[in-house]
C-alpha cells in the first residue's frame, strides 16, 4: 500500500467539502427536477459561463465589479491604515473620535444605499464610496488595537539606537500592527464584497452585481447562481493568492503569528 | 567631578496612582566615571530600574538632575543604549539585521555595516544565526544578539537592566563572562542592574547596593581588577579578595530583607 504524503492529503483536502456540494446539487436536482426558475442544473449554469464568455459579458462584468472592489478598497484600507495609527498612537484623539467611530459604525455600509443613491447616481462612485465605508472601519479599528498592542519596549529600544520619530514608526509601529492591519484587510475584503454586490444590485448597469439583478427580473436562476459562484470563487482566489502569501512572508516569517496547533 | 560621564544629583521619583503619588526611590546622588562599569543590587522594588529608565531618559525625575557628558538628559538617545530584560530586539528584522539597525539609522555604508556585524557576531557567539529571525533562537541567544544591537550602535554609555534574568543559569555565566571580555576591549562606560550579588560583583569595578524602597544608595564597593580583560568565573570564585566583597554585598542586601 503506497502512502499518499500527509502534506499533499491536507492540500487536496479542502476541495472535498466543494466536491461534496456540487454532488449533493447535481443529485437533487437529477431527482427532483426543479423549475429551473428556482434552482438550476449545473449544466444550465456551466452554459450560462460558456455564453457569457463568448459574448464578452462576464469579462466586462467581472472587470468592472474588480475595479469597483479594489478602488473602493484600497481607498478603505489606506485611510483605516492612516487614521488607525493617528487614533492608535494618540489617546486623546482616539477618545475625541470615538463616539464619532461608534456611531457611523453602525450605520456603515450598504445602510447609506437608499440616501447616496440620490447623490451619486448610480455607477462607480456609488459602489467605490459604499466599499470604502465598509472597509474604513473594518482597517481602522484593527489598525488602533495592533497600533496599541505594539511593546512599548520595542519602540524604546529603537529609540536608544537614534531612532527618529518617523523611524520608529516605519521599522517598529507598522510591522508590529501588521497582524492586525492584515486581519483587517481580510475580513474588510469579504464585507467590501457584500457592500459592492449591494450596489451593484440596485445602482449599476454592469458588474457581478447588475448580473444577479438582471437574472433575478427574468426569474433566471441560472444566472444568479452563475454570479454567485464567481463572486465566491474571485474572493477566495484572493485571499489564496494574494492575502495568504502576504501573510506567510511576513507575519508569519517573523514568528508574531503560529502556525495552528496540531497538525 | 569634570571626568563623570553619568552624574545624578538629587534625583528622587514618585509616580502618580489614584491615591495620590508614591515615592518610588529616595534621594540618591551618583557619578559614574568614563570606562567605568558600575552594578546596581537592591531588593525587588526599590526603585533601581527607575534611576535606570531615568537616566535614559525614558522618564523624567521628578526632583534633581541628570547629566550626562556634564548636559542634561532629555529624552533616549544614541549616546545612551540600552539592554532591557524583556525581548526588545525586533521580531521582523533578522538576527544580523537587528545589530545593524543602529548604523542603519546613523547612515553607515553597508561595508561598515557589514563589518560590524562580523565582529559582533564573533564576539558573542552567534555565528551561523545571522539570517534567522528571534523567533527561531533560544532566550540567551536573543539576548546576545540584544546586547550586540547596542554594542554595534557605538553608544558611549551603555544601560542594562537585568539583561540576563531570563536566561538559563549555565547560558548566563557564558554571557558574563562574554560581557565582561566586551567591555574590556571596547571600554564602555556601563551601568548595570540586577538582583544576583555574585553578578554584581564578577562584573563591576564598582558596586552599588541599595536599600529597600524608597530606595536610596547605602553602600558603595570597589572591585579591584588584577590584570586587563575581562573575569572568569574559575579565577573569580578561587579568588578569596572576590569572595570576601561578594560576602559583605550579600550582607548589606539581606539586611534589606526583613521589615515589608
Amino acid at each position: 500500500m503506497t502512502w499518499v504524503p500527509e502534506r499533499l492529503v491536507w492540500r487536496v483536502l479542502p476541495a472535498a467539502p466543494a466536491a461534496v456540494l456540487l454532488a449533493v446539487w447535481a443529485i437533487y436536482w437529477w431527482i427532483e427536477r426543479p423549475p429551473p426558475s428556482t434552482i438550476p442544473s449545473i449544466a444550465a449554469v456551466v452554459w450560462i459561463y460558456g455564453e457569457q464568455l463568448l459574448n464578452g459579458l462576464l469579462v466586462a462584468d467581472i472587470a468592472a465589479s474588480l475595479a469597483r472592489l479594489l478602488g473602493g478598497a484600497a481607498l478603505g484600507i489606506v485611510t483605516g491604515i492612516a487614521a488607525g495609527f493617528v487614533a492608535g498612537l494618540h489617546r486623546p484623539t482616539a477618545e475625541f473620535f470615538n463616539p464619532l467611530v461608534t456611531f457611523f459604525n453602525a450605520i456603515s455600509g450598504i445602510v447609506w444605499l437608499p440616501l447616496v443613491i440620490g447623490w451619486l447616481g448610480v455607477g462607480t462612485a456609488l459602489a467605490t464610496f459604499l466599499i470604502w465605508n465598509t472597509v474604513f472601519f473594518i482597517v481602522f479599528q484593527n489598525t488602533v488595537l495592533g497600533v496599541q498592542l505594539v511593546p512599548e519596549v520595542l519602540e524604546l529600544s529603537v529609540r536608544t539606537l537614534g531612532a527618529s520619530r518617523w523611524e520608529t514608526l516605519k521599522s517598529v509601529t507598522l510591522p508590529g500592527a501588521l497582524p492586525y492591519i492584515l486581519t483587517g484587510i481580510r475580513s474588510g475584503l469579504g464585507f467590501g464584497w457584500r457592500a459592492l454586490i449591494a450596489a451593484e444590485l440596485v445602482g449599476a448597469n454592469t458588474g457581478l452585481g447588475h448580473m444577479i439583478f438582471s437574472g433575478a427580473e427574468y426569474h433566471r436562476a441560472d444566472i444568479i447562481v452563475a454570479g454567485c459562484l464567481a463572486i465566491g470563487v474571485i474572493a477566495l482566489a484572493m485571499d489564496r493568492w494574494l492575502l495568504v502569501p502576504v501573510e506567510r512572508r511576513t507575519v508569519r516569517r517573523w514568528g508574531l503569528v503560529t502556525e495552528a496547533r496540531g497538525n | 567631578m569634570a571626568s563623570d560621564k553619568i552624574s545624578v544629583s538629587g534625583f528622587r521619583h514618585f509616580f502618580p496612582t489614584e491615591d495620590g503619588p508614591v515615592q518610588a526611590t529616595g534621594t540618591i546622588d551618583l557619578a559614574i566615571r568614563e570606562g567605568e562599569f558600575v552594578t546596581l543590587v537592591g531588593p525587588s522594588g526599590c526603585g533601581k530600574t527607575t534611576l535606570l529608565k531615568a537616566i535614559a531618559g525614558f522618564i523624567a525625575p521628578s526632583e534633581g538632575t541628570i547629566l550626562c557628558d556634564g548636559k542634561p538628559v532629555k529624552g533616549p538617545g544614541r549616546e545612551r543604549g540600552v539592554v532591557f530584560q524583556e525581548l526588545a530586539i525586533l521580531p521582523w528584522r533578522t538576527v544580523r539585521r537587528n545589530i545593524a539597525h543602529g548604523l542603519e539609522i546613523a547612515g553607515a555604508s553597508k561595508a561598515v555595516r557589514e563589518s560590524t556585524v562580523a565582529r559582533l557576531v564573533d564576539l558573542m557567539g552567534l555565528a551561523g544565526f545571522e539570517d534567522r529571525y528571534p523567533h527561531e533562537l533560544s532566550g540567551g541567544m536573543r539576548q546576545r544578539v540584544a546586547v550586540a544591537r547596542t554594542w554595534a550602535a557605538d553608544p558611549e554609555i551603555i544601560l542594562m537592566d537585568e539583561p540576563f534574568a531570563a536566561v538559563d543559569a549555565m547560558t548566563r555565566l557564558t554571557l558574563q563572562e562574554e560581557l565582561g571580555r566586551l567591555c574590556a576591549t571596547t571600554g564602555k562606560t556601563v551601568f548595570f542592574i540586577t538582583h544576583s550579588v555574585d553578578e554584581a560583583v564578577f562584573l563591576a569595578d564598582r558596586v552599588l547596593v541599595m536599600t529597600k524602597r524608597p530606595g536610596t544608595i547605602k553602600a558603595v564597593l570597589e572591585v579591584p581588577r588584577h590584570g586587563s580583560g575581562g573575569r572568569d568565573w574559575d579565577s573569580f570564585t578561587a579568588d578569596p579578595e572576590m569572595r570576601n566583597i561578594s560576602e559583605q554585598v550579600m550582607h548589606l542586601v539581606h539586611a534589606e530583607r526583613g521589615a515589608r
